[in-house]
């Protein structure tokens, strides 16, 4: 069964008249790791806040349709209902910590503590979650002595903690370097392992590709595409909505390199090589 | 960066005392100098606070603090010295100036009374960890939203003040001159002030998010990551503070009646 | 032809730890990536250049002048340096306004500051936006307001701090230009990137900054084919080039161009 729902969505803020979400209809199945893109302004962030319910409860405006998380229709529940199915981590980190808590470790805690989670798991979930983010280094330091780019995995640990059964990630990896980019997705990777299903916005199209199973791609609040990295980046139409493909299926597109089973062009280094060593 | 607290990491005997203990101790030692209004025995609660303050290696911080007040205390000693409508008996007269015996007593009262008070908070505030402090609250009671504005309010200004650096550069950078006369200053002020505000309108609003979403508003009963420390004697410190207070009470209606 | 010329440049905030150690650099004309991990120093170095903060011991000479001996405002004319958030600098109702106050703070005249402001909006094409709020505006779009309100002072020296952050692909091409149109104008460049693959695409030269210390500079291309050293900084090869690796091509790619040409002649 599907983990999460959207049926004809339709959603614009309070004192505007553009339809950020424009009639959105798709669904999820538990485990899936889903790449959500589009260009700027296109309603990435806004969809993240309907699934985490902070749309319509928290943004009020006009909405239409229907999500359905874990079975739990959104705008029937409150966000405290919600938050225990649903995480999210976005992009600004300084905004994400609380301000409350004088360390790392006290700030991992803070959603634990309000979920009313046993002590011995809220240590066990903290020391967890430092592992994962490998900042275990800084658990006693102020979250605001940090830079950037250890805030950020700070914020994500704060929300892995809870263990969620949805994690929605919006630009999550913004002011990491390429390798800490590259951790954070395998983190990632590895949560829809224990069953954990991800949606993520990025910009890092070359990423996606190789760790998504699938891709949601919207333009101006409508849903374009949703469908595997290789199909929907074999679309020939990417750039009408500000996306380029990634450097792999560019250079394959360019040399005529297709999958012979199916006639999509790679989207990984090793679809390409394994294209290319059959070729010569 | 330090946060904003007064606490002062110290060994004693406060240190070792509950922190509802000392909020209660801070309830009572003011009730009742306000129950029974008798300078001796208002002196006598005071000089007990202020030993306390010393038994918890704390008093140097808290002289700052009462000499500021000084200022608030001599205004009292004036006012009432003049006005205090029930001046009858004159004390002394320094030139066109007469002092009555009523008017200074009762401001020694009102004195007395306010020191107490500064002393008592500080006993509080100086010898008890905040964060643990708002958690004992919490347990008994107190709304987790309100533990939380408390305990963020004190991580503001250094929140602030990195923020503040942040415009400071990006204004100089822009050949902003913030250094020099007072002038150069006041025309800083705008650009610097502009975005600060605006910053934290939008700071608010997104870590109002960040909290929704890790369940600040969950009904469900709270959990702590830190295990509340065993005090002893708590139980026996606490019934002598509501016995005191208890006599304080009697004392008054007996007053009352006779 | 501008020039940054860097001599011994240490710097540290409290005894113990050095941010920087021992940097010399030497950059003329051509534009140039700075590149490394979190930490590594990067945003405390162009700090530094600024005049922001200022060296525990060595020198930088900006086209000659050292920056030791002037003000962090005086030297605006020299070099403009545009910060990762533009809401810290942000405080105009207008973006006009906006763009016209560093101009108008090193001395040009209401006129020519409004004829600079508006080319600069032109160059972010943010041109139709002149009355506007900045906050009526996305972040990205604040993010090109932050990066025009610096080209509208016109400094010979730009520095971006990591201007790709969150921008997408028009954000980039758009970004692309401006660096490319500074260059021809003859104006020296300089930008902090965890993009590699945008490090490698636009700048002639990268800097390889690590644990306070320059591992390694030198033509980009040359940088970003060897893998190892940028493993060493925690970094990664450009998309392209990790292509041209797992293809087994020898060689230096930077672009699509490149590697297509490479491929085609085998």
């Amino acid at each position: 069964m599907a983990i999460i729902k959207v049926e004809n969505v339709k959603y614009k803020y309070p004192d505007t008249d553009k339809l950020v979400l424009n009639d959105m209809t798709f669904d999820v199945e538990q485990g899936e790791f889903i790449g959500l893109i589009g260009k700027n302004t296109a309603g990435k962030s806004t969809l993240c806040f309907a699934l985490a319910g902070l749309v319509p409860h928290f943004f009020k405006g006009a909405y239409g349709g229907k999500v359905l998380v874990n079975g739990l229709e959104v705008r029937q529940h409150e966000i405290g209902e919600i938050s225990p199915h649903v995480g999210l981590v976005f992009e600004n980190p300084f905004s994400q910590m609380t301000g409350s808590k004088y360390t790392v470790y006290e700030e991992i805690a803070f959603g634990l503590e309000n979920m009313g989670i046993d002590r011995e798991i809220i240590v066990n979930r903290i020391e967890e979650s430092l592992e994962l983010l490998d900042i275990t280094e800084i658990k006693d330091k102020n979250p605001f002595d940090l830079s950037g780019g250890q805030m950020q995995r700070v914020a994500i640990a704060s929300v892995i903690a809870l263990k969620p059964s949805i994690l929605i990630l919006d630009e999550p990896t913004s002011q990491l370097d390429p390798q800490g980019t590259e951790e954070v997705f395998k983190v990632i990777e590895n949560l829809t392992k224990e069953g954990i299903t991800i949606i993520m916005a990025e910009h890092k199209i070359d990423k996606m590709a190789g760790y998504t199973d699938r891709i949601l791609l919207i333009h101006e609040g409508k849903l374009i595409d949703f469908d595997t990295p290789a199909k929907l980046f074999s679309r020939e139409d990417l750039q009408d909505y500000g996306i380029i493909a990634p450097a792999v299926t560019r250079i394959s597109q360019s040399l005529g390199i297709q999958n012979k089973e199916n006639g999509l062009y790679p989207v990984t280094l090793k679809e390409l090589s394994r294209e290319m060593g059959d070729k010569r | 960066m330090s946060t904003m607290t007064l606490y002062v990491e110290k060994n004693s005997i406060l240190h070792n005392t509950a922190p509802l203990t000392k909020v209660l101790y801070v309830m009572v030692s003011i009730a009742i100098t306000y129950l029974i209004p008798e300078i001796a025995f208002v002196l006598s609660v005071a000089i007990i606070t202020l030993l306390l303050l010393i038994l918890g290696k704390v008093f140097r911080k808290i002289v700052p603090i009462l000499g500021l007040s000084i200022i608030l205390i001599l205004s009292i000693i004036i006012v009432q010295g003049f006005f205090h409508p029930q001046n009858q008996t004159i004390l002394f007269s320094i030139g066109f100036v007469t002092f009555y015996k009523e008017g200074l007593s009762y401001a020694a009262l009102l004195t007395l009374r306010v020191m107490n008070m500064i002393m008592s908070f500080g006993i509080l505030i100086l010898t008890t960890k905040h964060d643990e402090l708002v958690e004992a609250m919490i347990k008994k009671g107190l709304s987790p939203k309100i533990g939380y504005v408390l305990l963020s309010v004190l991580q503001l200004i250094p929140q602030m003040r990195t923020t503040m650096a942040k415009i400071t550069d990006a204004q100089r950078s822009r050949g902003m001159e913030t250094e020099g006369s007072l002038l150069v200053r006041m025309k800083a002020f705008f650009p610097l002030i502009g975005p600060v505000v605006l910053n934290s309108i939008n700071i608010t609003r997104e870590r109002a998010i960040a909290l929704e979403v890790r369940g600040f508003s969950s009904n469900q009963k709270r959990s702590f990551l830190n295990i509340s420390k065993e005090y002893r004697y708590q139980t026996a410190i606490q019934v002598i503070l509501w016995l005191t207070l208890a006599a304080a009470i009697v004392w008054r209606i007996l007053t009352w009646l006779s | 032809m501008n020039s940054i010329e860097v001599t011994n440049l240490s710097f540290s905030y409290t005894p113990e730890i050095d941010v920087l150690k021992g940097i010399h650099l030497k950059l003329d004309g051509e534009t140039t990536a700075i590149v490394g991990q979190n930490g590594a120093g990067k945003s405390t170095f162009v700090k530094l250049l600024k005049g922001l903060l200022r060296p525990t011991e060595g020198e930088i000479l900006l086209n000659g002048k050292n920056t030791k001996d002037y003000t962090v405002a005086s030297l605006a004319k020299e070099i403009g340096l545009v910060f990762q958030n533009p809401n810290d600098q942000i405080f105009k109702n207008t973006v006009i306004g906006e763009v016209m106050f560093g101009p108008l703070n090193i001395g040009q005249d209401e006129q020519k500051a409004k004829e600079k402001s508006i080319e600069a909006l032109e160059k972010v094409h943010l041109e139709k936006y002149l009355e506007t709020n900045p906050y009526d505006l996305s972040l990205s779009e604040r993010k090109l307001i932050a990066i025009a309100s610096i080209l509208s002072m016109d400094p010979n020296i730009v520095i971006f701090d990591e201007p790709t952050m969150g921008q997408d692909y028009a954000g980039k091409e758009t970004l692309k230009e401006i660096i490319f149109e500074l260059r021809n104008q003859g104006k020296l460049v300089l930008c902090i990137l965890h993009d590699m693959d945008f490090a490698a695409e636009v700048f002639e030269r990268t800097i390889v900054f690590n644990q306070g210390k320059v591992l390694i500079e030198g033509p980009s291309r040359d940088i970003f084919a060897q893998k190892e050293i940028l493993e060493q900084a925690y970094l990664e090869q450009p998309y392209v080039a990790q292509i041209a690796d797992e293809l087994g091509l020898k060689g230096s790619y930077a672009t699509d161009e490149d590697l297509l040409r490479a491929l085609k002649e085998e």
